[in-house]
Formats: structure tokens, sequence, C-alpha cells
């Protein structure tokens, strides 16, 4: 009952194996090998699946991996490195907004994407555009001021 | 000690050290493990909330293809785990306690095999009467919930029996005395929910045996020594066939102290002797982890005309759920709490915590002060609102200073609470504050105060010097995402005048880490970086004995210098680096340097000369932190949700060892109490939970937060804390519901003494007022 | 157990035949409902038929007649951003900038979201203020719903097995009226507690023409056309409001759930009302 599909993911093809009700994120976290995409709920709530597709931001726990065929799909693990990290990732590391980190590879997509879209996003933009993702253990303030963080530095 | 000339040390709010792999998803939590051979677990939740085990049958889930293993109660022996009453199987035996309670388990090929055969697990039930609140269970022809209660094992002097889990009662002065000394007296009767922990990352574990039949667990854990110590029990084994570790932890809020899942994995990892990750979904989590109490407080307050406190009686009801977890200690830590930080001198507090049929409550950021805080606080500002007097002001008549005895009697070494309150006070214009006015919205503003624990139990740190001068510090501290490898690195960087990338941190790991009771009561930082500066003093110890040999000088002319020197004081070129002793050390004279330093808290709760203390679970506990928030709400008129729209948060941490973090700590803790007073609680129908999912159970989101969260960091240093140092972890959520709840006050004119603070309820108060009026 | 498959045709007659060929078959639109059952074991689908790629689902027309037509593949993103309502059509993107968060505005869609009728949802009000009609197709043709008509039930709409949404046309609002969606949720991105949807017209000092549609109060969203004439020929002054409310709120047909109790929907029907009516002040003084 399951299908090959080949995924392109962060610019690499990826044969994988999937059922009509395999979702994205099971098949990056479990055959892609890319575990940086969390689950915290598989219901599309938390926002800790959040990957991008086509350069939009999407669940991927919402997301079936067999409807992803002819779509880019980009995922924590393509979005920078520890020793290159990006201009999000950078900032959240610069102002100390990172606590457990469990929901941090989310919010550095939806961050990344909103900052692609408004890339002099002020603080209520960056409210409104992190509000898909939850946070239990930060606050959100230091999260939402690093993207402003990174904005500025962007523009400047 | 100035941290001034190293990079990192303490006082900087230096990054966390492991951030670079969290925000490039490197970093590895349960979830993200697997190991060669690999099985999947699932386990099937009881449908009833009381009933007998009958029978089982589980032949059809064997049957099916890649199941390898089914677990029952019948496959295990007799042993209970329990952090402070041994009541707890690894998994239902006999008889279920709750709907959603773990009663069979599966290991599989796959996940989905897994989940799908544990639905073919046949159970035969006797359906038992069942308790569901603290009242039912306390009626005299209540069902007996654990029959054989007076036989299990307390840790600490239990009164109890029936449903009884716990009594506890505290008292000092003379209460009758002090109401009768009282011109006015408040009294009410405060109902506050369970609320989910909600860390994001959902419980899980990975376990594996070895050929010696040895087994290493890796879980989603807040102490490695606890998993160790409840799986051990449960499963009757002995501590040396367990070997407990940790990956990244996705937060912990109290949740993932005791145990979840790791007895039933660690069985299933035994008997298939293949290794066994079992993840529960968001779903699971929320009904078989564990959530904070349902508690109804019952307070009232005497005062003189003069704002002099003078009484003040507590009792409290705890709904314990099914097990006991930590749950004496909640009840016995919120009755400490429960005369504020106050110098009120006739105080009683009482309370009983009682079986239901509903899931464990246990731990919960705040351990039970919350509740207490929310009605302690609130009336506080009934009393000044009588009084015509200034909450703020009334409230500095009667705080605790530096040298005044804590309820109980310990004596308060440090307190910088006058200093928090006179800093909130004027950060938020409190005196002058004019509250912008939106049509159909109304404003208030409210203050609260609270005080938390740092220290109790035991913990230890290893400090060594590597070959090259590299220091390894291992302490067996969970960091659940909190931060403490980063602060304690800190400390010990200052303490040995090194870098912080010159010192790594081990991950805990039972086998080789001193042990650490755990990462909860906000102990870290005050507990266990005492223990780090005693090891690390040892090591300087160590490191000048050489010196003085090397250099042939007296230990007295000797000084750390930074960087991993030791000089000769007043000889600037005169030095030996740290490389070179480890050197000498490990190869010619005296043997590699290690340092160690393990301590227990040893402080007494109770001052038997000021105080009478029954059924208290912790006898050795203090070293307070003090907070005062001020918070200003904005209510909307058409239906009654309130909102916070700025907040203050002065917090006297004894010494800010990273000031980032605390900030860290302080605005997350604000946010998960500001979720706790607004709209979070966990619903039953009956016996069943309803809202357990995120779609239906709602934490805060950005637009819900204030992005003004001021923290405002106090240093009252606590004199044998680590620098100073004192806890942060909790302090941040306390006094939440109870400076919105005065804050609604303001705006509204009402008074709510049953959280959340939902917008039907507000409304509701604000009609009754208007018609009352 | 049959083969399970997932289809992604081109065209609406190629997914109507999958869908025909296939019985037990559904529409996977945006998924960000569907997946979601899926996960929880609440629906298991042997076939989907995938909507993505049928192209003239994803466009809106512009109509001769000032009305507009949504495609039902549009995304709530696009429907809140990137659509040109003007005059009280505007009630729709009000509404779909509401629909949960950013990234879930960019993955559910139109069709997708009336066609499960959560009656939390906040298009169903938008669309019954908006007086708009669902277009359906099916394999015998197409038909046309008004949007009051389109929603039967919890969870239950006049969709019959087989058929499709095809999409909604926006009839033209009144030229000068003012579109409003005003929700209540406990959380930001939560489904509405209950919602009130609204267009209105000034004349002067009065209302001259009004449709108010309550959401989250019952199976299917609330429009008494009795209630919109108390409000015309007002200046939508308190009593009037309330008077309109009250007629509402009795009418609302709500339940307790996890999210409030049906008394607090009543009650706050009227007051949610009142709101809507500030909250559109500066768009009148605007007009
Ligand atoms: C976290 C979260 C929060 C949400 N909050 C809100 C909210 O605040 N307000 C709100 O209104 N909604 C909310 N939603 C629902 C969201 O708007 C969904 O996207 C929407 O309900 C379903 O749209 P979809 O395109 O994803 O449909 P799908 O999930 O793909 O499909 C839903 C159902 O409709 C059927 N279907 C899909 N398209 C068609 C069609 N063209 N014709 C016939 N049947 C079709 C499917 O077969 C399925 O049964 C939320 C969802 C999530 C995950
Ligand atoms: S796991 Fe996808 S949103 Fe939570
Ligand atoms: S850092 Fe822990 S959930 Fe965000």
């Amino acid at each position: 009952m399951t299908e090959m599909v080949t995924l392109r993911v962060n610019g690499r093809e990826h044969p994988c194996r999937a059922g009509i009700a395999t979702t994205l994120l099971t098949v990056l976290r479990d055959q892609c090998e890319l575990p940086g995409t969390k689950r915290g709920c598989n219901q599309g709530v938390c926002g800790a699946c959040s990957v991008l597709v086509g350069g939009k931001p999407v669940r991927a726990c919402l997301t079936l991996a067999t409807d992803c065929e002819d779509r880019e799909v980009t995922t924590i693990e393509g979005v920078g490195t520890p020793a290159r990290p990006n201009a999000v990732q950078q900032a959240l590391i610069d102002t100390g907004a990172v606590q457990c980190g469990f929901c941090t590879p989310g919010m550095v997509i939806a961050a990344t994407a909103l900052l692609e879209e408004h890339p002099d996003a002020d603080i209520e933009t960056i409210r409104q555009g992190l509000s898909s993702n939850l946070c239990r253990c930060s606050g959100y303030r230091k999260i939402v001021e690093a993207v402003s963080l990174a904005a500025r530095r962007t523009a400047s | 000690m100035s941290g001034e000339n190293e990079a990192g040390a303490v006082g900087q709010s230096i990054p966390r050290l492991e951030v670079r792999e969290k925000t490039t998803g490197r970093a590895q939590y349960i979830a993200d493990m697997s190991s060669p051979g690999m099985l999947h677990g699932a386990i099937l939740q009881s449908p009833y909330a009381h009933a007998r085990i009958l029978s089982y049958d589980v032949s059809e889930a064997l049957a099916m293809p890649g199941v390898v293993d089914v677990l029952t109660g019948d496959d295990l022996g007799d042993g209970r785990m329990g952090a402070f009453i041994k009541d707890e199987h690894a998994i239902a035996k006999h008889k279920v306690r709750y709907v959603g309670e773990p009663v069979a388990a599966v290991a599989a090929e796959t996940e989905t095999i897994a989940r799908r055969a544990v639905r073919l697990i046949q159970i035969e039930y006797e359906e038992l009467a069942a308790v569901l609140t603290p009242d039912e269970g306390l009626a005299n022809d209540a069902p007996i919930i654990h029959e054989h209660l007076d036989d299990y094992i307390k840790v600490f002097p239990a009164v109890c029996g029936g449903n009884l889990v716990s009594r506890t009662e505290l008292s000092q002065g003379d209460l009758d005395k002090g109401f009768a000394e009282a011109d006015f007296i408040v009294e009410g009767t405060y109902e506050t929910p369970a609320q989910a922990h909600l860390a994001i990352e959902p419980c899980g574990a990975l376990a594996e045996m070895d050929a010696s039949g040895r087994v290493t667990l890796w879980s989603a854990n807040q102490s490695v020594f606890r998993v160790q110590a409840n799986v051990c029990e449960s499963l009757g084994l002995p501590m040396s066939k367990l070997r407990s570790l940790t990956p990244r932890i996705g937060g912990g809020f109290g949740n993932k102290m005791e145990a979840h899942v790791q007895p039933i994995v660690v069985a299933l990892a035994m008997r298939t002797g293949r290794p066994v990750k079992l993840i529960l979904s968001r779903e699971e989590d929320f009904e078989c982890v564990r959530a904070r109490h349902p508690m109804r407080v019952r307070c009232k307050t005497g005062v003189r005309n003069d704002g002099t406190l003078v009484a003040r009686d507590v009792e409290v009801l705890l709904d314990c759920g099914a097990y006991g977890d930590d749950s004496p200690g909640v009840l016995g830590y919120s009755l400490l709490m429960a005369r504020g930080p106050y110098n009120i001198p006739n105080v009683r507090s009482v309370g009983r915590l009682v079986y239901t049929n509903k899931m464990r409550f246990g731990a919960f950021r705040g351990f039970g002060s919350p509740k207490v805080n929310f009605a302690g606080e609130t009336q506080i500002d009934e009393i000044a609102e009588h009084l015509d007097m200034d909450p703020i002001d009334l409230r500095l008549k009667n705080i605790v200073a530096t040298g005044d005895t804590w309820m109980g009697g310990s004596v308060l070494a440090s307190c910088g609470l006058r200093e928090c309150i006179d800093a909130a006070r004027e950060a938020s214009n409190w005196d002058q504050r004019d509250l912008p006015q939106t049509p159909g919205k109304r404003r208030g503003m409210g203050v609260a105060c609270a005080a938390h624990i740092s220290g109790l139990l035991g913990t230890g740190a290893i400090v060594r010097v590597l070959e090259d001068g590299s220091v390894a510090l291992n302490t067996g501290a969970v960091d659940i995402g909190q931060g403490s490898d980063t602060v304690l690195t800190q400390m010990c960087a200052e303490a040995l005048q090194v870098p912080v990338d010159g010192v790594s941190v081990a991950s805990p790991d039972t086998d080789g880490s001193p042990y650490n009771w755990g990462t909860t009561a906000s102990r870290v930082t005050y507990t266990t970086g005492r223990a780090v500066v005693g090891a690390a003093a040892e090591v300087e110890r160590q490191l000048r004995d050489h010196a003085a040999e090397m250099m042939e000088c007296s230990q007295e002319d000797l000084e750390l210098r930074p960087g991993g020197l030791i000089g000769i004081k007043g000889v600037p070129g005169k030095q030996v680096s740290f490389h070179e002793i480890s050197l000498r050390a490990h190869w010619r004279a005296g043997g590699p340097i290690v340092g160690h330093h393990t301590w227990v808290f040893d402080q007494p709760t109770i001052d038997p000369k000021r105080a009478v203390a029954h059924g208290l679970p912790f006898p050795q506990i203090g070293v307070y932190s003090f907070a005062a928030f001020v918070v200003e709400v904005e209510v909307d008129e058409a239906s009654g949700k309130a909102d916070v729209t700025r907040a203050w948060m002065a917090v006297d941490v004894g010494r800010a060892i990273n000031p980032g973090s605390v900030e860290g700590q302080m605005e997350g803790g604000f946010v998960q109490g500001m979720g706790f007073a607004l709209t979070e609680e966990m619903v039953w129908d009956d016996a069943r939970l309803i809202n357990p999912s995120l779609l239906d159970y709602k934490v805060p989101t950005t637009l819900d937060t204030p992005h003004e969260l001021h923290t405002i960091i106090i240093e009252a240093a606590e004199p044998d804390g680590p620098f100073g140092a004192k806890g942060v972890g909790e302090i941040g959520l306390v006094p939440v519901p109870a400076a919105i709840a005065n804050a609604i006050t303001d705006a509204c004119n009402i008074r709510l003494t049953t959280l959340p603070m939902k917008p039907e309820r507000v409304l509701n108060a604000m009609e009754q007022a208007a018609h009352g009026s | 157990m049959m083969t399970q498959t997932m289809i992604a045709p081109e065209t609406l007659e190629d997914a109507l035949a999958a869908m025909h060929a296939e019985p037990g078959s559904m529409a996977l639109a945006g998924g960000a409902t569907l997946v979601a059952m899926m996960n929880a074991g609440l629906v298991e689908p042997n076939s989907l038929v995938a909507l993505r790629h049928v192209d003239t689902l994803r466009g809106t027309r512009q109509l001769d007649d000032g009305g507009i037509e949504l495609g039902a593949m549009r995304r709530h993103r696009e429907t809140a951003l990137e659509t040109p309502f003007k005059d009280g059509q505007t009630v729709l993107s009000y509404a779909a900038s509401q629909i949960a968060n950013p990234t879930v505005r960019n993955m559910g869609t139109l069709g997708g979201s009336i066609a499960f009728n959560d009656p939390g949802a906040d298009y169903p009000a938008a669309l019954v203020a908006a007086n708009a009609t669902i277009l359906i197709v099916g394999a015998t043709g197409t038909r046309e719903v008004s949007a009051e008509a389109f929603f039967v039930d919890w969870y239950t709409t006049a969709l019959e097995a087989g058929e499709l949404v095809a999409g909604v046309r926006v009839p033209a609002a009144l030229v000068g009226s003012i579109g409003h969606y005003e929700k209540l949720a406990r959380i930001a991105g939560d489904f509405a507690v209950a919602s009130v949807a609204l267009q209105v017209t000034w004349s002067g000092d009065s209302i001259a023409a009004a449709r108010i549609a309550i959401g989250g109060s019952g199976p299917t969203p609330l429009h008494l056309a009795e209630a919109d004439d108390m409000l015309i020929g007002t200046g939508a002054d308190s009593d009037a409001l309330s008077k309109a409310g009250l007629l509402l709120a009795q009418a609302a047909d709500p339940v307790d759930d996890v999210r409030a109790s049906a008394d607090y929907r009543r009650k706050v029907i009227p007051r949610l009302l009142a709101k809507a009516m500030r909250e559109i002040a500066p768009a009148r003084e605007a007009a």
C-alpha cells in the first residue's frame, strides 16, 4: 500500500516510500534523515513541524508526502548550518532567545519566510507572523526581538 | 571576584552553549534517536476511570505481523514507585484508576503496527464506582482507590487513610488571639483548575539491553537519577542494572521530573532483547503524563486598622489524581508559602490531598504556590481597598526583610523584596499612572509579590583538569532548556578564571555523574552551583599545590590568573599554566587533578521553637528568591476578555549569573502564568478529559502575549549562594494570576476567585457588579 | 483492503470522474482539516483526489456586475490579502485574515473550509453576510446554492456525495457599504467562540441597508431578515442594536463546549454586534 515518491528536499532528491496517509513530517524524519523538523502535536497547531514548500511555510504534519512530489521542500537543515547560520538563526543566538529549542526549527522557518516577504517587518508584523508557532519556554519576547534584529541587520 | 577579564564569566549574558545546534535543527531530542534493530512501542489506555482488570487476551495483537511483544500488568512483579508514597506500578496491574492510564503496551517493528496492534488487545474489566473530586473521595462511603495505602512505603510521616493521601499542617503563633486582635478580616474560597504543562516536546523514551542484561535508557526527563530510581523501583531492578542518560530536553515544567513511560519501555526492551522506543502522541501526553493539581483554597486574613497583618488561616484541598507522585510535596510546599512574604505572627495552614480517579497530578512550575499566592495576594488587595491604602504601601508595611524568618522559622539570609517592590513601582509609574483609555475597553493595574525556594536535597559536581589544561565539568544536572549547562559552566569558568570555552560540560549519566536530585524546585543554580564552586575550589587547591612545588614558593604567594594560569603575586612573568601543571600531575607527580564536592541541603524547614508541623514531606528546605510584579490589563467590555498589555517583573535572584537567562525564565514563566490565569484549564466530562489536544486546550501565542515584558533584576546576594546566586526557575509564574486578578479588579471593580479568569467569568461578574450598583 | 491511492487530476472533469470511480474517495484541498483528522484516526479514506492541480479552481474572476467569483482552491491567505473586494464584500477578507494563523492560512482553502462546515469556522457567517452563492459541480452538472441554504447542520452542507465545491460567487455589495467581521476567540488563531459578520450601508445618519450573520453559535450561521430590518432606519443607537442583538441571541442555537458555554454565547451576541458597529465607525466616517 505504499508507493515510491521522490521528494526534493533542500535541493536534493530523496526517494521515499509513502502510503496515502503518510505525512511529509513522517517521511522527513524517518526516511530522509532530517529530524530537525519536530513533531509537537501532529494536528497543525504547534508549528514545530513548519517547513517551506515552494518557498511558503506549511505544516509538514498536515501535508501528505504523496502530495509533494512536484514541490521544492526546505527544512531547517536547509536554511543554515551551525557554522553558517542564516540571519534569523544568528539573531536568535545573539538575543538569547532559545531555551529548550524544540520550537526553534519551526520558528526559524516561520521567521525566515516572514522576512522574505516583509524584509522590513516591524514588531507588530513579526508578532503576527510568528503567531503560527507555539513556544512554551520563552514567553516570545526575545524571539520577536531576535527577528526584529535580523530584519534590521539585513536592511543595513 | 569579577568576571570582567574573561569572556563569558559570571554576570554576562552569553548565549547558550548549545544554541547553534538548536537553531539549526541539529539538537537531538528523544524522538530523534534511534538504535539498530529498534522496535517501536505503543500504549493502550484505560477506557474506565476505576475498574478491576479481570483478564487480558493479547493473542490477536501478538498474531499481527510485525508485533514482537505485548506487555500487561500480569507480566510484571509487584514493584511500586513514587517520590513520596510508593503507590504506582510500571503499568496498571489488577486495577485501572483513571481514564487514559496505560494498561498494556506493544513493541513492534514500526510505530504504525504498534499503534494498530494495541487496539487488538482485549481486556475484560469489572467497572467500579469512581471518585471524581476530593470531596467525593473524603465521603464516608467513598469507593477506595488504593486498598493497600497503609502498606505502601512512604518516605515521610504521612497522615493518611481511605482516599486521604496526606494531611499536613503548619502553624505558628496563636491564631485565635491573632484574629481577636484584628480590626478587619477578609475571607474567601478560591478555586484553580488543572493546567497542562505542555512542553512542546511530548514525552518518550528509548531503552536497550546489552549482552550482560544491563539496560541503557534515554528519555525526556528532568533528572536521570529520578528516572533510574522510578524504573528500578517499579520493575524490581537493582540500580546497578540500569544506566539512565539524557538527550536534549524539549522543555520540562515538572512534567518530566518523575516517571512517564520509562518503566514500560525498559520492560519491553528487557523482554524483547531489542532496543525499544516509545514516543507519546500529544493526546496521550495530555492524558497520562501529569498536570497541575486542581485546588481549592480557603483563606482568611486579619489586619489591624493601621495595616498590620496579624493572622492568616489557610486551608487547601488538593486533587491528587490516581497516584501520589510529587503531590505530598506540592501540598506541603503550598502550606509553607501560604503566609506569603509577610511577617504575619499568627498563622495556620492546613491541607489535605485526596486520591481521585483522574490522571495523576504532580509538580508544575510553582509547586502549589501560585494557587495560595492567588488567594493570599488578592486578599491583600481587598484589605488595602477596605483600609483605603495603596496596595503597595500595605505590602511594604508587612514584608519580610533580611534576618526575618519564613513561615516555619527558617531565617532569611538575604531578601531583596523591598527593592523589588520599589523598582516595580517606579518602572511601572505606579504612583502617577495615567492609563490610556480606549473606548470599549477598561484598563487597570495590579500588583503581587511572591517568594520561592532554591535550596533542597542532594547534589554534586566533579571538576577535572584535562592533560592540556582544559576543564571538564560533570554535575548530573539535566538542562531541560532553562540553561543550567551554560550557567554552571559560567560559574566553573569564573571560579577557575578560565574562558567558558575552556570548560566542557558532561551530559548527565547515572554511570558517571554525581547524584543530582533533579532540575526542579528552582534549585540547580543554587544547589548545584554550590557544588560546582566547591569542586572548583578543590581543583584550585590541587593546582596550587603543584604550582607551589613547581615554582618553589609558598602557597600564600600564589594567585589564580585569568586564562588558566597560576602565578606568583607581584611578579607578572612568573607563572605556570594549567597545561603544565596537568601534564605534571598526569605523568609525574600527584595524579590527575580531580575535584569534587557533594552536599545535601540541611537547613531545617521548621524551627520547633517557632512553629509546629505535622505530616511535613520535606524537613529541610529554604533559601528564598523574591519578586514583585506589576501588570497592566485591558478588559474588553463587550466580551469580558482580559489581555495583559504590559508587565514589570522585579526579581531578587541574589546574583544573576547570566542576566539574559534570568530574563528568559521570567518572561517564559510570566506567559505560562498568564495562560493559567486567563485561558488554560483541563476540563473533564465526568471521568473523561475532554480537551486533550492543542486544538481544544489553548496556550498563549505571540498575539496573546504583551511585548512589553520588563524584567528588573535585583541582586540581594545569598551569603552561601554560588557568587550570591539564588533560583529563578519558578518565581516568574507564581505571582502572575494574583497580579492579573488585582489588575482586573482595578479595571472593572470586580473580584474573581476562580481561575481561569476567562471572558465568561469576567463578563458575568461585570454584569453582577453593574446590577448590584 | 482496497488499494489506497492519491490521484492528482488537472481538470475538474477528471477530478469528478476520479471521485466517482472510487466510492469513498475524498477531495484533498489544503489538508489542514483532512490530514489532521487522518492523523487522529478519525477518517481513513481509501482514495484521495488532490485538487491542487486543477487550475480553474484557483483563480478569481471579476464579473461585469461587480460580483467576484472565487475558486474553491483559493487559500485563506489569498482571500485575505490578494482579492479585489469592494465595499461590503470586504467582510470576506476580514474573515479570512482572522482564520487560524499565517501558516494555516497559507494551506487552507475556501472550498475545504466550507465543505467541512466547522461551526466555529469563519467563512460561513461571512459568506452569508455577503449573500454569496456556492457553486457546486457534480457528475451531472453544476448547480448553485445560496450560502444560507448551503450550510445545513453541524458539519453538514448541501453537498451530495461525489459533488465538489467549485467556488463561490460574491455579489456586488451596495456602493459605500461597509463589511466587517468581528471574531471572539479564546486566543489568537482559535476557532470562534462567536462571531458577527456584517454588511452595513449608511445613508447620512441612519442605516439604509444591513445584513448580519452570526457565527460560532449553532450548527449553521444565523441570519434573520427581521434583525436586519430592526436596524434599518436607525442610527445604530444602543437601543436598536440591543433589540436586534437580543432577537439574534434568542434565535441562536449554541451548545456548551470547551470554548464557552451556550449561555455565554447568547450573552455576547448582542455585545459583539454593538462592538462591530463601533469598530466600523471610522470606516463610516471615511465613506
Ligand atoms: C491549527 C488550525 C487552526 C484553525 N483555525 C481556524 C479558524 O480559526 N477558523 C476557521 O475557519 N478555520 C480554521 N481552521 C480550519 C482551516 O481553515 C482549514 O484549512 C479548513 O477548514 C479546511 O480547508 P482545507 O483546504 O485545508 O481542506 P481539507 O482539509 O483539504 O478538506 C476538508 C474537508 O473538505 C473536503 N473538501 C475539500 N475541498 C473540497 C471541495 N472543493 N469540494 C468538496 N469538498 C471538499 C475534504 O474532502 C475534507 O472532507 C484551522 C485549522 C487548523 C489546522
Ligand atoms: S506537529 Fe505539526 S503543527 Fe504541531
Ligand atoms: S524554546 Fe522551548 S518551546 Fe520554545
